[in-house]
């Protein structure tokens, strides 16, 4: 069996900063083979993946792609070369280019005169988006699409070329269901041409679904690999964590619900067609609904962000004016924004900067206060479970868990009555999942007010009390917890 | 006992490499200062350094406002013509005299004067990048080319020469405990301007500013007003700067006066470590790295070497800072 091995992974060490990640993994893929790769925040997985594509160079330990070793510091385009491609969690797409140039960059057919022949390009673009099931212009520039058109343009770019291995780091994260099944059935058909597929995903249903095998790594070791037909989701999970992991369900809001906290009233806009919705002191209400169907953009009108034709927020039954981000932060609105990297987190500076700038925002005075700002840096470190080396230590530097539990930590600091959180969860593996879960419930019992958007279903089903579903740009449905069903909100928000 | 030698080794190697991450200008400043000294023994005489230290102020004070700048996230390419203009500005008010000789205006109202002016530059600069959401690089450029030219078109192009007021010759050219009185002023601003960065709210708004401006807008930052302040602040020490100068050179020249001290301002930023993508720098850098600079162009007097060469040496010394800060990461 060993010569089917396209891929194998031996003894692999990495460590920044003096902090080890990954620490004697072993791991391998057969040709042809589908294989899930798990793990929690921090274990290591996307290291382990950027080591095979060559972004970073393993400090210990081999890469053997068929059959021949691949030296230490590979580059990444030598890796594409001999097969490897990888399709990264956060899009790395060039905005001002178009679709076509992404997906051809450094390898553009060539003319005469070795010019780029565009014609040429367009048309093979054109032929490979229609084959993941997009009709879409590729002579469009990537900044005009949605995340979702995106993410099918990272992996139009990733099979362009004859690949022998495909390493795909949370690929459903942004699809809706439709597009998800999609792209099972071309990671089936790739299969099925002999090409192996890394499947990384917090999703464990997505693993049981698609993959033949699931490796799982555990705080930069590894753990195990099973074949997906002999484990259940939940031995995947508990293999992940070292312990069990409860799924819970939500009940309904048990509080005052004449203790309406923000309200908002008619909000219109070019895709916001007459919005309004209530939230009470310590309810969680979640927003539903497929990509696209104008939640973000009604949270950002709410937080002054966007501007709406028509509008009103009251809070606590008092009608107040938002129009930029420091209006709604005095009135104790908080926004945790879907896309961390762009609208969260200043990435370059460190955990205290992060997650004290609006606390500082609202206190008085021109200096920081030192002392304070890191006692209050490190209550939250702890309360959230950080997991850092310092609080000085870069946000950039975290892992996807840990930085969301940064973006979160500022508006925590700063008292915040209404926390708005866009897709709390998104690139958050399973065991930081549950405890950002754990998080919100326990602001909601201090008396928070909790505003989730999320698509994904399962999310919503557990932990929230009460669901609005959203249809381009409309309320098509309201759901108390008892009432909740994933049939009943995915039949509002595929329009009645 | 293998594996706890080699642990106390790492340690020390990564101690080292904290320092050369955190300190690597202050040791290269070390090895030119070495060099330096065995290059030309006369290097390290007092009267030297401290000369050294006065022909370095001028764009020194210019260098510690673009540091705010540059750590914002922008640049400011006017600051040598609105020197000019200030100065100019400084010049014509302390000339002015009434029939009996005396100054017609005030010595302290002559500077406010041309500090106000060159603050005003840094607001127009900062209104126009910000409100018409245009790129500093062309704003600056552009502002820059108008300051020089109404400088040149009101004083016909020529130099004007300022009165000989003792106070004001002073200034640039006065030594407190024989400590040249334009770096006593360059680094009490300096200290100000490390506290304003490093322990207020708007030095850690500067950074965040610089470091990601969308994230700085949703956590409720005042972009806008922060970028402003940032071309207000370099904008004030160019006024700074241009009082400096006029003492100094008791004149101003329309075509000259201030001339490419925007790029001396920004190499010297760059060298000390700040990064130009913004979001990450340190004042004390650019102190170094306009002392650094100044020692260079003293170097090249001191061992006889074209004048026109120094721009090659500048170069190299960009160049080899910037490669050294890459190394780090």
């Amino acid at each position: 069996m060993s010569n089917a091995a396209v891929l194998q992974m031996k003894g692999i060490c990495k460590s920044f900063f003096g902090v080890e990640v990954l620490h004697n993994v072993d791991f391998g893929v057969d040709k042809g083979e589908i294989m899930g790769l798990c793990g929690e925040n921090g274990a290591g997985k996307s290291t382990l993946m950027k080591i095979l594509s060559g972004i970073h160079a393993q400090d210990a330990g081999e890469v053997i792609f068929k059959g021949s070793v691949i030296r230490r510091n590979a580059t990444p385009l030598e890796m594409q070369r001999v097969g490897v491609s990888m399709i990264h969690q956060e899009l790395i797409l060039l905005n001002e280019l178009t679709i076509a140039q992404n997906i051809f960059l450094c390898r553009e057919p060539r003319g005469a005169a070795g010019l780029i022949n565009f014609n040429r390009m367009n048309e093979d673009a054109a032929r490979i988006l229609s084959k993941l099931g997009e009709k879409i212009d590729p002579k469009r520039k990537v900044r005009d699409l949605k995340i979702a058109q995106k993410q099918m343009v990272e992996i139009a770019k990733a099979i362009a070329f004859n690949v022998e291995l495909l390493v795909m780091d949370e690929p459903t994260s942004a699809l809706t269901g439709k597009e998800t099944k999609i792209l099972f059935d071309l990671i089936s058909s790739l299969s099925a041409q002999g090409i192996a597929v890394v499947y990384i995903s917090h999703r464990l249903k997505e693993i049981i679904d698609v993959c033949h095998k699931v490796t799982v790594l555990r705080d930069g070791h590894f753990v195990a690999t099973k074949n997906v037909a002999d484990v259940t989701a939940h031995e995947i999970a508990t293999l992940m964590v070292g312990r069990e992991v409860k799924e819970s369900k939500a009940s309904d809001f048990p509080g005052d619900p004449n203790a309406v906290v923000l309200e908002v009233r008619g909000v219109s806009d070019d895709l916001l067609k007459d919005v309004g919705f209530k939230v009470r002191r310590g309810e969680i209400l979640g927003f539903s609904g497929l990509i696209g169907a104008g939640r973000t953009e009604l949270m950002e009108v709410v937080f002054g962000i966007r501007k709406p034709r028509t509008g009103s927020v009251f809070i606590e039954g008092k009608p107040v004016t938002i129009r930029s981000a420091i209006d709604a932060i005095r009135v104790d609105l908080g926004f945790v924004t879907e896309d961390r990297k762009e609208t969260g987190l200043v990435l370059c500076r460190d955990i205290v900067d992060n997650a004290n700038y609006v606390s500082w925002l609202k206190n008085p005075g021109m200096f920081k206060g030192a002392k304070a700002t890191m006692e209050n840096t490190r209550r939250i470190i702890d309360r959230l479970a950080i997991r850092c080396s310092s609080p000085a230590q870069n946000v950039s530097n975290l892992s996807g868990g840990n930085q969301q539990k940064v973006a979160l930590s500022k508006w925590l600091l700063s008292g915040a009555k209404v926390l708005v959180l866009d897709e709390p969860t998104r690139g958050v593996d399973v065991g930081a999942r549950q405890e950002i879960y754990q998080i919100i419930r326990e602001l909601a019992a201090e008396g928070v007010a909790i505003v989730i958007v999320s698509s994904d279903l399962p999310e919503i089903l557990s932990i929230c009390e009460r669901v609005i579903v959203m249809h381009e740009g409309r309320i098509t449905g309201t759901l108390n917890a008892s009432e909740l069903s994933e049939a009943k909100v995915m039949y509002y928000a595929t329009d009645v | 006992m293998i594996a706890v030698e080699s642990r106390a080794e790492n340690r020390a190697l990564e101690l080292l490499k904290g320092i050369w991450r955190n300190y690597s200008v202050l040791v290269v400043f070390v090895g030119i200062i070495g060099i330096c000294a065995i290059a030309a023994p006369r290097f390290l005489r007092m009267d030297n350094l401290l000369n050294i230290l006065r022909n370095t102020s001028t764009v020194g004070a210019i260098a510690l406002g673009m540091t705010f700048v540059i750590i914002a996230g922008g640049i400011d390419l006017s600051s040598g013509p609105v020197l000019a203009t200030a100065g100019a500005v400084l010049i014509l008010l302390q000339r002015m005299v009434n029939a009996d000789g005396t100054p017609a205006v005030p010595l302290a109202l002559a500077i406010v004067a041309c500090l106000a002016v060159a603050t005003s530059f840094g607001f127009l600069n900062g209104i126009i990048i910000t409100k018409a959401k245009l790129p500093p690089f062309i704003v600056t450029l552009a502002v820059g080319i108008m300051a020089r030219s109404l400088v040149m078109y009101f004083m016909r192009g020529a130099t004007v020469m300022g009165n000989n007021i003792p106070q004001f010759t002073r200034i640039g050219n006065g030594s407190v405990f024989s400590i040249p009185i334009p770096f006593l002023l360059v680094v009490g601003v300096a200290i100000i301007f490390h506290i304003l960065l490093t322990r207020t709210k708007f030095g850690t708004y500067v950074f965040a500013v610089g470091g990601n401006e969308n994230a700085a807008r949703y956590s409720g930052i005042k972009v806008d007003r922060i970028r402003i302040a940032t071309y207000m602040i370099v904008g004030l020490c160019t006024g700074m700067a241009a009082t400096i100068e006029m003492s100094r050179m008791a004149a101003v020249a329309a075509a000259t006066s201030g001339s490419q001290y925007e790029f001396e301002a920004i190499t010297a930023v760059i060298v000390g470590g700040t990064s130009l993508t913004g979001g990450k720098g340190r004042l004390i850098g650019s102190i170094v790295g306009f002392i650094i600079l100044g020692i260079v162009n003293n170097m090249m007097i001191m061992l006889n070497i074209s004048p026109y060469l120094s721009g090659c040496v500048k170069g190299a010394v960009i160049l080899f800072a910037v490669l050294m800060q890459r190394r780090e990461r």
